[in-house]
């Protein structure tokens, strides 16, 4: 079981140095990237059957007993996250492999891939909030490469602006570990959430909050969130695919972790149910106003994220396990989404939706995919959006919050305005433009698998809500956490 | 207003069904769900069939929904003696959520229409379509429709309807930008799916309210005990803003008229026969349960009568065929609400089975027009009807129909109407539809008149040539079995009526001759009154014209206007907020992001008394000297104008820090502060080299000012949470380092035995990230060599 | 935390505000620099009052905290790693566009002239 809960570290890392080390056999990297990211998602998948059927798994690495040693914990969240993690993982490298560009134009692609992958592994599991800094200068750092891989001169300022974003992030990040420690002398999560209950309410709440916005700036939460639609469309179509599906929403995850565990509440956040309704809407009317496929996708990434929000804030069971719900569902379906903008791209030679039109009478397959990845990101039914959306109206009339859900439901119609905008410009009308090349098959069958898997979320809707719900509780319940890794 | 009559009386038929379920033979329940799933499974597949292979499209997609209309038919019997089929397939049972079926005689009305005149229409669209169009496209949008109608029918739980209600939205929205070369299919297109998702929205909020309300989900048992009270209502008030978008009422019927965008086969059977019927079925699915709301009747009906009125004036405005049917259905969709909101179920379902048969039929008839005539503008068309006299023949019957002359369907369903009308409405309510009515049948005179008649063209009028030939049987067809059932259930309307009073679950009456009654006369004054209008078409041309002059006067807002009024400001404020928010410049992001981070912490921690232990001044005396120079330091790095001066300062903090290091018992920290500064400066200097020397920005006063105040708050607020925090510190941890260092693992400097032994994933991380950082600075330096070297000579 | 390593970090850091707060690369990156020493010094100021240098000797007494110290290395190290990363980056961008500055995101700002002309 230990060794279960390290292998999601160890195999992306294992994989990098290997890669590394083959970097001039860009077929054999390739190989043994996929294989490395198959791996993955099943030592991940038998992770969270381990974890759901026996609880929380602690691996206290070199045997040190936690707090005196770094602990990885696989819970419910943990493991699930690693599983949908795992799967966007795997899905953009075939799309990467396939399409052939990303990794032939830059020599170190696979071995960086397998960092980020390591890095968002690391995240996931650490028990311990310097770990998690860490973990998030591992995942930046390789992102930095990955992003600046082709950066020409049109390019070069947007990630400068992503990297320095970054970098102020880490300083805050940084110091935020440094009061949090001056508070309650220990940067072990577990430890901590004993630790703060002697720390005042009011400095208490204070350092909770300035973490909340830490990884806020990561999540990309109003006023937050500027850098990325400014950043994330200009990288190559596979590396912003990943960026969209995963690297916010490990900033969400940080976020949700460090709230219940360290900052617990018995009754909604108003503060951050305004946060989570000003992201949505502002995320909305933004990708409103642009008119380029990339930048549209970018901003909702921004506005999809104040759901999870939203979902955090109510601090109930059921908020939370819609929130995983949702979590779960915008990897897939956000990761999907770039893809086929990617293939867009690839067959018209833009996404600017006033160059493209008409792919459905070209590629029908390209418009096939992205109907129902659109559709559930609108959370229309029976899609895996709906799933999400419908469990966060729930919780939300639950908890007695219907202003902020109101604003969501008009914010979702809003994201099906914006949908409808790409449909209509994109794959609808005359075809315009000449007509590059055609989607290749691989990267097809690679976006093909990851909308199959996101029909596969709203099919297995009830037990993954009934996991989510699981794990909202175990995340309500600290002290039970704060057993498991402190007493084991 | 009225109050809605005690309509659960029970009739032979029980009127509430569902508690006396008579369950039927679990193969049935089966076979419904195999029906239910084959249009899905069919639109699958006919996406993957080839465009030329316009029969096999045709012939897949007949199939399930004929398969589906003859089941229904042999099942019908049970069911129209209060049976129903259930099915109950369960999804999210932690939301609610499920597929769980119910087909009771209310359902099977729907789900027949639907697949009844769906199978016509896929007939009719093989011989409409052009060759260029992707026909199994257009089969597998139409079938997936279908299916979604047949769920809507048989759904028997809240969410389960709204996932088959929004699968008819999808449908209807690709279907109506189907020619999607054309801007407007593409903008009507849109007005359809935001107008009918918005109320589905709506909708969805009001079924999660209702079914808290209610304890469950499911539709049979809110119904068999429906809840009450303030929220109920505002439940109900929520969902019937879904059923009013659905169905086109006022004021958000702007969609429908736009909708005829469609190819008109889709309208024929979307736009006026079947899904605009999912409002109103969903009102009579609700009204046994929640009839008695407070808002129920004085809503409903007022809503129904406005739409009512208002379809059937502009109906008869239109010029365009297919526009003046949709204000036509319009109106008649507002017929069967105001019905509904008075209680009366049975005429507005039987009015239901009227439309849909004779609107679908002239929608046909249009379609055959537009096909064969090249036009379907009543001011051009002329002389059609003696080279097509049997179309004309198709169309005079199903206008009649429309009209309410018998011996039609339509003529029995208005009897019906008319005379539950008598008995329940207040006066005003009969006069309004009398009215609408003679304007029904104004507009159904102006339709056969229009589209066949010949008339005295204007000089400049294209005539039509004698190239009209006799449509093919495809396209006259299924119009003409339509028209064909207008008759014969008019003039044995028994079956119907068993069906729409074992679905309304109320008695009524459905037949050709009624008796001497007062409705009579009420209904025979209006087709009088509307001959008396059409005869009098030019005068009443004048007339509205002036009324429509009057309102524009009065700026009374219009649903079109309105719409385009809402996208409009939607756009405009998105930008606004885009232009304003999204500033596009780095040093403003930065300034938010430090602020707001800051920002926050900081009030809460002011709102909580801002108090803070009393610090001591320093540890080491050296500390105040030094951390005197690293301010120092600081602020001429901020002042530098030459960039390797910064750097300089840059590396002389750095080495002041390190300092500080030493002080606080951090020799190993000092060690390698020195180090990486040194070696941060000298790569500094090494990429400074390049640059100008001087770096100074374009002087602003202001937003230097802003700057230094922003600096001032950042430093001011880290300074003092530093404070606040208290004397710091570690916990048990700390002391077991020291405690097990030397016996456990075998060091002496604590430091390193943590970064190597206790903590070494945080150093595993730090060389992964060294590496990467190496590699990524590697891949820049090279990689800008070349574009350096493609950039250098462009000419 | 002693008053003096409190103003010193908010020294250090709104220096490194007022820098981070310009176009001009370099400035930013020793605006970033600067802020790195701030957090730094934090983090060892959160170990509380100072003691002997944390390598066991026979009569140790009083050692200084030593995990602070530990994560402060490990950042000093990170931050050189990205510092590195950014400097080579603005190196590139120098080669690429002979200008030091970020300048706007353009698409931003013909959205900005939109919302203005539109609203």
């Amino acid at each position: 079981m230990k060794t279960l809960v390290t292998l999601p570290l160890v195999v992306p890392l294992a994989a990098a140095a290997l890669s590394l080390l083959m970097r001039r056999f860009l077929v054999a990297q390739r190989v043994l990237g996929i294989t490395a990211a198959t791996a993955s998602l099943g030592i991940a998948l038998a992770l969270v059957v381990r974890v759901d059927g026996t609880g929380p798994a602690v691996a206290a690495l070199g045997g040190w007993h936690p707090p005196l040693g770094i602990a990885l914990v696989a819970d419910r969240f943990a493991a699930l996250m690693l599983v949908v993690a795992a799967a966007a993982l795997l899905g953009v490298l075939v799309y990467a492999v396939g399409q052939g560009r990303v990794d032939t134009a830059m020599p170190g692609f696979h071995p960086v891939y397998q960092v980020l992958a390591a890095g968002v592994a690391l995240g996931l599991l650490t028990g311990d909030l310097f770990t998690l800094f860490v973990a998030f200068e591992v995942m930046l750092i390789a992102s930095y490469v990955l992003i600046t891989a082709r950066a020409g001169a049109a390019h070069v300022r947007a990630t400068l602006t992503y990297v320095v974003v970054g970098l102020t992030a880490s300083a805050l990040f940084l110091a935020t570990v440094a009061l949090i420690y001056a508070a309650a002398g220990t940067v072990n999560l577990a430890d901590l959430a004993g630790r703060l209950d002697g720390v005042s309410p009011t400095i208490r709440a204070a350092l909770g909050w300035l973490l909340f916005m830490v990884f806020g700036i990561k999540a990309a939460i109003f006023p937050l969130f500027f850098w990325l639609p400014d950043s994330y469309p200009t990288a190559p179509s596979p590396v912003t695919a990943i960026f969209a599906g995963l690297l916010t929403k490990v900033g969400v995850y940080a976020m949700i972790r460090t709230q219940t565990l360290l900052f617990p509440s018995d009754e909604p956040s108003q503060v951050m149910l305004a946060l989570a309704g000003l992201t949505m809407v502002v995320g909305v009317l933004g990708a409103i106003a642009q008119s380029d496929i990339r930048r549209i996708l970018s901003f909702h990434i921004v506005s999809q994220i104040g759901y999870m929000v939203m979902g955090l804030g109510f601090f109930t069971v059921a908020g939370l396990a819609a929130a995983i719900v949702f979590l779960v569902h915008q990897i897939v379906v956000k990761t999907v989404l770039f893809l086929v903008g990617g293939l867009v791209e690839d067959t018209a030679g833009t996404g600017n939706l006033a160059k493209v039109g008409g792919v459905l009478h070209r590629h029908p397959l390209v418009a096939l995919l992205y109907l129902p990845a659109a559709l559930s990101l609108a959370g229309l039914p029976p899609f895996s959006g709906f799933v999400g959306k419908l469990a966060l109206v729930q919780a939300g009339f639950a908890a007695s919050q219907a202003p902020v859900v109101a604003v969501s439901l008009a914010a979702s119609i809003l994201t099906l305005f914006s949908m409808a905008k790409i449909w209509a410009g994109a794959f609808w009308g005359q075809p315009t433009g000449e007509d590059c090349r055609r989607p290749g098959a691989v990267g097809l069958a690679a976006t093909g698998a990851l909308v199959v898997a996101s029909l596969a979320i709203a099919v297995v809707a009830q037990p993954l809500l009934g996991l989510a719900t699981r794990a909202g509780a175990d995340l309500l319940a600290a002290d039970v956490y704060r057993a498991v890794v402190l007493g084991g | 207003m009225a109050i809605f009559p005690s309509t659960h009386a029970t009739l032979g038929a029980p009127a509430t069904a569902g508690r006396r379920a008579l369950h039927l033979r679990a193969g049935r329940a089966v076979t419904l769900g195999l029906l239910l799933a084959a249009p899905f499974a069919t639109a699958m597949v006919l996406l993957a069939v080839p465009g030329r292979a316009r029969k096999t499209a045709a012939a897949l997609a007949l199939l399930p929904l004929v398969g589906f209309t003859a089941w229904a038919v042999a099942s019908a019997g049970p069911l129209l003696s209060g049976g129903e089929i259930t099915l109950a397939l369960p999804w999210i049972p932690d939301l609610g959520v499920a597929l769980d079926l119910r087909l009771d005689a209310l359902g099977l009305l729907l789900a027949l229409v639907a697949t009844g005149i769906g199978s016509l229409v896929v007939v009719y669209s093989a011989a409409y379509l052009p060759a260029g169009i992707h026909l199994p496209r257009f089969m597998a949008y139409l079938v997936a429709f279908a299916g979604g109608m047949v769920g809507v029918a048989a759904a028997d739980n809240l969410f389960g309807l709204f996932v088959f209600w929004e699968i008819t939205t999808v449908a209807s929205y690709l279907l109506i930008g189907f020619s999607d070369d054309k801007g407007s299919a593409r903008a009507a297109a849109l007005q359809a799916v935001l107008t009918t998702s918005a109320g589905g929205l709506a909708m969805l909020a009001g079924c999660v309210l209702l079914s808290r309300q209610a304890g469950t989900a499911t539709l049979s048992a809110i119904l068999a005990a429906p809840p009450s009270g303030a929220a109920t209502t505002a439940a109900l008030a929520l969902i019937l803003l879904g059923a009013f978008t659905k169905s086109a009422q006022v004021p958000f019927h702007g969609w429908l008229p736009a909708a005829m965008a469609a190819p008109t086969p889709a309208s024929a059977y979307l736009h006026s026969a079947t899904m605009v019927k999912a409002g109103v079925f969903l009102l009579a699915r609700l009204h046994p349960g929640f009839g008695s709301d407070p808002i129920w009747a004085p809503v409903i009906t007022t809503v129904g009568l406005a739409t009512m009125v208002l379809g059937a004036w502009r109906a008869l405005r239109q010029t365009d065929l297919k526009l003046l049917l949709a204000f036509g259905t319009v109106s008649q969709l507002g017929f069967m609400t105001a019905l509904l909101g008075l209680g009366l179920v049975h005429a507005a379902l039987a009015v239901l089975v009227g439309h849909a048969l004779y609107k679908s039929a002239l929608f046909l008839v249009v379609g055959t027009i537009d096909r064969t005539a090249g036009t379907r503008d009543l001011r051009v068309l002329s002389g059609l009807g003696r080279r097509l006299p049997g179309l004309l023949a198709v169309a005079a019957v199903a206008a009649a129909s429309k009209a309410g002359l018998p011996p039609l369907l339509g003529w029995a369903a208005k009897e019906a109407a008319f005379a539950e009308i008598l008995t329940v409405a207040a006066w005003p309510v009969v006069i309004l539809t009398v009215a609408a009515s003679a304007l029904t049948a104004a507009y159904a005179l102006r339709f056969v008149w229009g589209a066949f008649a010949t008339k005295a063209m204007a000089p400049d009028a294209r005539p039509l040539g004698a190239g009209v030939l006799p449509p093919a049987p495809g396209l006259w067809a299924p119009a003409a079995l339509l028209a064909a059932a207008s008759v014969v259930l008019g003039i044995a309307p028994g079956w119907v009526d068993r069906l729409v009073q074992a679905a309304a679950g109320v008695p009524g009456k459905l037949v050709l001759w009624p008796g001497w009654q007062p409705a009579l006369a009420a209904s025979g004054a209006a087709v009088a009154l509307g001959a008396i209008i059409h005869l009098g078409r030019t005068r009443a041309a004048h007339l509205q014209a002036a009324g429509e002059r009057l309102f524009r006067s009065l700026r009374f807002p219009t649903a079109d206007g309105t719409y385009r009024r809402s996208l409009e400001g939607l756009n405009r404020l998105a930008d606004a907020t885009t232009g304003t928010l999204q500033h596009g410049s780095l040093p403003v992001y930065l300034g938010v992001i430090l602020l707001a981070t800051l920002g926050l912490p900081a009030a809460w921690w002011l709102a909580g008394g801002a108090g803070m232990p009393a610090p001591p001044l320093a540890h080491r005396p050296a500390e105040v000297a030094l951390g005197l120079l690293a301010a120092a330091a600081a602020f001429g790095a901020a002042r530098a104008r030459h960039r390797l001066t910064a750097a300089l300062f840059l590396g002389a903090a750095g080495y002041a820090v390190g300092g500080i290091f030493v002080l606080y018992g951090a020799p190993d920290l000092a060690l390698t502060q020195l180090l990486v500064e040194t070696l941060t400066v000298a790569m500094f200097a090494f990429v400074v080299a390049r640059l100008p020397r001087r770096h100074e920005e374009a002087r602003l006063p202001w937003w230097r000012a802003l700057r230094v105040g922003v600096a001032l708050a950042v430093g001011a607020v880290v300074t003092w949470a530093a404070l606040a925090v208290g004397g710091g510190g570690g916990g048990e941890a700390s002391a077991a380092y020291l405690e097990k260092a030397v016996p456990e693992a075998g060091g002496r400097n604590v430091v390193n035995v943590i970064l190597t032994d206790f903590r070494a994933l945080d150093t595993l991380g730090e060389i992964t990230v060294l590496v990467v950082a190496a590699m990524g600075v590697a891949g820049l330096i090279a990689g800008a060599r070349v574009a350096s070297g493609r950039e250098e000579d462009p000419r | 935390m002693s008053l003096v390593l409190a103003l010193t970090a908010g020294a250090l850091f709104a220096a490194g505000t007022y820098l981070l707060l310009q176009r001009l690369l370099t400035r930013i990156v020793v605006g970033l620099g600067l802020i790195a020493h701030g957090a730094n010094l934090l983090l060892l100021g959160a170990a509380g009052r100072p003691g002997a240098a944390p390598i066991i000797t026979e009569g140790g007494a009083a050692y200084s905290d030593p995990l602070p110290q530990a994560l402060v290395l490990t950042a000093i190290v990170i931050t050189f790693g990205v510092t590195a990363f950014l400097l080579a980056l603005a190196w590139r961008s120098w080669a690429l566009t002979r200008s030091d500055a970020v300048e706007d995101d353009l698409e931003d700002r013909r959205i900005a002239r939109l919302g203005r002309s539109g609203g």
